[in-house]
């Protein structure tokens, strides 16, 4: 087994800007024969390469639009890459945001099936982790309950918690930091310090907030303009990334 | 619906006097032809709808129009027990070769999977394709045989009934009725002989094609919702 969780080599991505209102094939058609190429390239990552060790709690930081979420996708395999490699070592669960696929019209434990099914993974691994989360979310008395009669502080407790408990081997977090009322933040900080600690999960956390960076993190990479513009202690990345404004 | 065609095209006009049980033969076509639209339709939508899912998760992309599809599947096995019922009634003999309804089925099955593979994937960049091809449905329904019974067809041109008949559509629909109804139905082995392997063919060409065009399209789906 080899050390690394994550292994990221030239990794390149661009996107096709549409710069016409062309969804149709008539549309498209209409461009074709006036010569329009009706979108413009926007490349967002440019040749990035990093390793991430095992047990890691990586920071991602950077302004808006420089690339964070789009890498988180690229390695969650939501998106292709251009060209380059990324390795995965063990089992990834991405939280590009909270509650996907939450169905109102079902109960809460209803939605922590569904939610860990199409996160991949079966219902007997959800059975072990079912009692945790709903602990962790301090729901128990509202299990039964359809979502839709859950305040939103609930639900997003709920979509929480089945993220941050989720057996994977790596765990993405895109801006989901600190929900809920104090208490629950409380708890969340408590658990996050722990994760940082034991180490026995890693970690990718995309945010804004450079206290989290510090708090949490043991490493931290700064992204501008799609390059990694610094690697190195949250600390001394997090005063540089106040530094860019 | 099926009411409605029943009156028109078989009291009013009346289609398919040389065929027994004309009204479970027409209610057949209706039920079958239901179920490749419902199917097509749902699963060519299906990508749009479930957009949020996948521009947020990462997971195999056909499942997506897999279970659309299969919604009109289970209608379909909801409708066929009515059918059989109907057949009952008016007095269709009962024989194992009514199972040779379940392969037939399937065949409609992946023909409809694959165009909506084809055409879904197309449709996430370009979104009039569900549009244009609920148009093209409509022209396409009478083009099948399901309201007027392929006699008309054979009795004034020999050709077009062949031409007809290498739809694989029109070939499923002819089979079901054959098998379930009675042996009036023109089916398209009668008609093109050793060519009747053609439908099948087409049904076999048209789902690995749509299976590779939305293997290699599925990838940009995400970016492109």
């Amino acid at each position: 087994m080899s050390k690394y969780a994550i292994t990221v080599t030239r990794l390149s991505k661009s996107f096709k800007l549409p710069t016409e209102r062309s969804w149709g094939l008539k549309q498209a058609i209409f461009n074709r024969l006036k010569g329009i190429k009706g979108y413009e390239k926007q490349e967002v990552l440019k040749d990035i390469s990093f390793k991430i060790e095992k047990g890691e709690f990586l920071g991602i930081v950077g302004r808006n639009g420089s690339g964070k979420s789009t890498l988180l996708k690229l390695l969650s395999g939501i998106y292709t890459a251009d060209s380059g490699k990324i390795k995965v070592n063990g089992s990834l669960v991405p939280f590009i945001e909270l509650g996907v696929g939450f169905n109102p019209e079902l109960t809460g434990k209803e939605n922590i099936y569904l939610n860990g099914a199409m996160l991949g993974f079966s219902n007997k691994e959800m059975d072990a982790m079912f009692d945790e989360i709903i602990d962790f979310a301090e729901l128990r008395p509202f299990v039964h309950q359809k979502l839709k009669n859950y305040s939103s502080g609930m639900q997003v407790r709920l979509a929480f918690s089945i993220a941050i408990r989720a057996k994977g081997d790596i765990l993405i977090l895109d801006e989901v930091l600190a929900v809920g009322d104090a208490a629950f933040q409380e708890k969340c900080n408590d658990y996050f310090k722990q994760m940082k600690k034991n180490k026995n999960q890693t970690i990718i956390l995309v945010t804004h907030d450079m206290e989290n960076v510090k708090k949490f993190c043991s490493r931290a990479i700064l992204l501008e303009n799609g390059k990694i513009i610094a690697d190195g202690k949250p600390k001394k990345i997090a005063e540089q990334y106040l530094g860019l404004f | 619906m099926f009411g409605i065609l029943y009156l028109v095209f078989s009291v009013f006009l009346r289609f398919g006097s040389d065929i027994p049980h004309y009204p479970v033969y027409l209610l057949v076509g209706t039920v079958l032809w239901n179920f490749f639209t419902e199917c097509t339709n749902q699963g060519i939508q299906s990508l749009i709808q479930r957009g949020d899912l996948l521009r947020k998760l990462s997971f195999p992309k056909w499942i997506v129009v897999v279970s659309a599809t299969s919604t009109a599947l289970i209608n379909l096995s909801i409708n066929l027990i009515v059918v059989v019922i109907f057949a009952l009634i008016s007095g269709c003999s009962v024989s194992l070769l009514w199972l040779l309804v379940l392969p037939l089925v399937a065949e409609l099955y992946f023909l409809a999977l694959g165009i909506a593979f084809l055409l879904g994937s197309i449709n996430v960049r370009y979104r009039d394709i569900s549009s244009i091809w609920e148009v093209l449905t409509q022209a396409l329904f009478y083009a099948v045989p399901i309201i007027y019974p392929l006699s008309m067809v054979t009795s004034t041109s020999m050709v077009a009934a062949k031409v007809l008949m290498v739809n694989p559509i029109a070939q499923i629909l002819q089979d079901v009725r054959e098998v379930l109804i009675t042996d009036a139905s023109t089916t398209s082995w009668e008609l093109l002989g050793v060519a009747g392997l053609v439908p099948v063919a087409l049904v076999v060409v048209v789902f690995m094609i749509g299976l590779l065009v939305f293997k290699h399209k599925s990838r940009y789906f995400a970016e492109e919702l």
